[in-house]
């Protein structure tokens, strides 16, 4: 049996597909270009043209049981699909991958920052990050690109960090500037970013176990925000395998789970 | 109904002495979240000034007060918020008369007692005629008091008809007797319906809400708003004959210890599962966050709210997760 998770990020949308073997195969696009490629808006909301999608499927993707998360799925019209919030997919995903039912998680995506603690493998208490998205993927991206550095770059860099202060994402980038202006390192200013970030989430954590805390989506893959995150916190943070198809695993998992209660139901 | 016999109000005042002066209390921000045109307001605003990082509710109410000509406005400079000031010395600048009213702080009967005799003889009136008015006010916020009621006892009202005979309190529509006809309509009416098969209830705190489909969203989700806190104080809940002492019991003005109080009480007589903490963009209250999350013995989520319209995907995003969590506890 194949179950199908999707996860319509701001900035990636993201495919899994789980067996009870285990993931059979993992997608992700461009948001823009997914949208621009294979969405179609209609009288009654948003449809995705699956067939362009060319899924390693047997079957017509309609077929197979579907959850779905993200920006898009209050417009999005999907027959059959069963749409579920992103912290439901997240805690799910983390109940899949590291097998854990109590931990904090924090899942940075692209324009929102979420603290998720679980209990007993049930949402229990969420934080989220204030409007602004300065604090958030889209805050390293911007700050990359001040740097003309790839987020590669970026996150190869947390010692000696520059001081960035400002509160707001677009004062961030003028600081920053003027920081390059001063004539300090690259390294130190990469490493500057990272450490601001940091100090931007911190007070969104206090309150929380993190007992243990594990970090989901893009940003966990930045080494340097990590390795300066644990610094801050005095712990080490867990990383799953796959920390940014999070989102879909867990779609996928509760899709799978959900068809195998069916199938139980209709045995018994 | 004429403008000249407009009294503008930037938030709730003693209603009981501009009706007894004469004029016909008209709340500013009622005028600007229910126009067609509340966004180019704040616009205006900013063309005129106006910091884009300063709250949404002032420049609002600054483009209220000029679409409807209005001459004269009561302008709360204490136990509102500091922004109100400026804006008062705007309107001084803009030759618009002003009449400062403060709420003490901490409460004090003597010093309040003083405040609404400086802004009765301000208005050409007395306490005593202000007392009259209080006794036929007071027949009308009955009305009100029902609609609550019918809200978290009976389930038979939403929780916007809630909001909205509540927080019309402050001025009732600029005409007593007809908000009481439209209330006595639909009270009739309400006691008709089946009951709210809810499976979420939930308060409501902070000032009212900009966004203007929160209350049929969160119902679609079948959690529904019980309590809504600052408009319920409009309504001046604690019955009282006298008109000092009511306005020394109303606890917006009074900051968040006293405002606690009064909403701990309702969480547990309404059966409260979860508290959404409405905060303004900019706004001071925001810092209160901090008591609210430790005092308050249920989930909070804290909501911040910007421009007028209907609420935009991200803050969906916190209040479905929000729903989800308090429905996932109760199982």
């Amino acid at each position: 049996m194949l179950a199908l998770g999707m996860d319509l990020g701001s900035r990636r949308v993201k495919m899994a597909a789980l067996t009870t073997a285990g993931l059979a195969w993992q997608r992700a696009w461009d948001t823009l270009s997914f949208y621009k490629s294979y969405g179609s808006l209609s009288q009654d909301g948003l449809h995705l043209d699956f067939t362009a999608l060319d899924l390693p499927l047997d079957q017509p993707a309609s077929s197979y049981p579907l959850v779905v998360t993200g920006y898009g799925r209050n417009t999005l019209n999907l027959v059959g699909a069963q749409v579920i919030s992103e912290l439901k997919a997240h805690l799910w995903g983390i109940r899949w991958q590291l097998g854990l039912s109590d931990f904090t998680l924090l899942d940075l995506g692209g324009q929102d920052t979420k603290v998720i603690q679980a209990r007993q493998g049930r949402l229990d208490d969420f934080q989220m990050n204030d409007k602004c998205a300065a604090a958030s993927g889209r805050y390293l991206e911007n700050m990359a690109a001040v740097l003309e550095l790839s987020l590669e770059e970026l996150s190869r860099h947390w010692q000696n960090p520059v001081a960035l202060n400002a509160t707001c994402g677009i004062f961030g980038e003028s600081e920053l500037i003027s920081r390059i202006l001063e004539g300090h390192a690259v390294s130190a200013l990469a490493a500057g970013i990272n450490a601001s970030l940091v100090a931007r989430l911190h007070p969104l954590l206090s309150g929380f176990p993190l007992d243990p805390l594990i970090i989901s989506g893009g940003v966990a893959h930045n080494q340097a925000f990590c390795k300066l995150l644990s610094r801050e916190l005095g712990l080490t943070p867990v990383i799953p395998e796959r920390p940014q198809l999070n989102g879909a695993i867990g779609c996928a998992y509760l899709a799978l789970q959900t068809q195998e209660e069916h199938s139980h139901a209709h045995k018994s | 109904m004429p403008a000249s016999s407009y009294m503008g109000i930037t938030t709730t005042v003693p209603v009981e002495i501009v009706y007894a002066a004469g004029y016909q209390p008209v709340d500013l921000n009622n005028v600007f979240i229910t126009s067609a045109s509340a966004q180019s307001w704040i616009e205006q605003a900013q063309k005129a000034g106006f910091p884009r990082n300063t709250c949404n509710w002032i420049k609002g109410l600054y483009s209220a007060r000029q679409a409807i000509a209005c001459p004269r406005v009561i302008a709360v400079t204490a136990g509102d918020c500091s922004n109100t000031h400026a804006l008062m010395e705007i309107w001084q600048e803009d030759q618009v008369t002003t009449y400062p009213f403060a709420y003490p702080f901490p409460p004090n009967r003597q010093r309040l007692e003083q405040e609404l005799q400086q802004l009765a003889h301000s208005l050409g009136t007395t306490l005593e005629a202000a007392q009259q008015q209080k006794q036929r006010l007071d027949t009308i916020r009955a009305r009100a008091w029902e609609v609550d009621r019918l809200t978290w006892q009976t389930n038979q009202v939403s929780g916007e008809e809630n909001h909205l005979y509540l927080v019309n309190t402050s001025d009732f529509n600029s005409q007593p007797d007809t908000y009481a006809a439209e209330a006595d309509t639909f009270l009739h009416q309400a006691k008709q319906r089946k009951p709210f098969q809810d499976k979420v209830r939930l308060a409501f705190i902070g000032v009212p809400p900009i966004i203007t489909d929160l209350y049929p969203v969160l119902e679609d989700w079948q959690a529904r708003v019980v309590y809504n806190e600052t408009q319920h104080q409009f309504s001046m809940p604690a019955a009282t004959d006298d008109l000092v002492e009511q306005y020394l019991s109303y606890t917006y003005p009074y900051g968040i210890h006293q405002r606690l109080a009064a909403i701990e009480e309702a969480l547990s007589q309404r059966q409260i599962d979860g508290v959404i903490h409405y905060v303004q963009a900019f706004c001071f209250r925001q810092i209160e966050d901090v008591i609210v999350r430790r005092r308050l013995p249920v989930p909070v989520l804290t909501l911040e709210g910007d421009e007028p319209g209907p609420m935009d995907a991200r803050t969906r995003l916190r209040l479905e997760s929000f729903v989800e969590m308090l429905q996932e506890k109760q199982c």
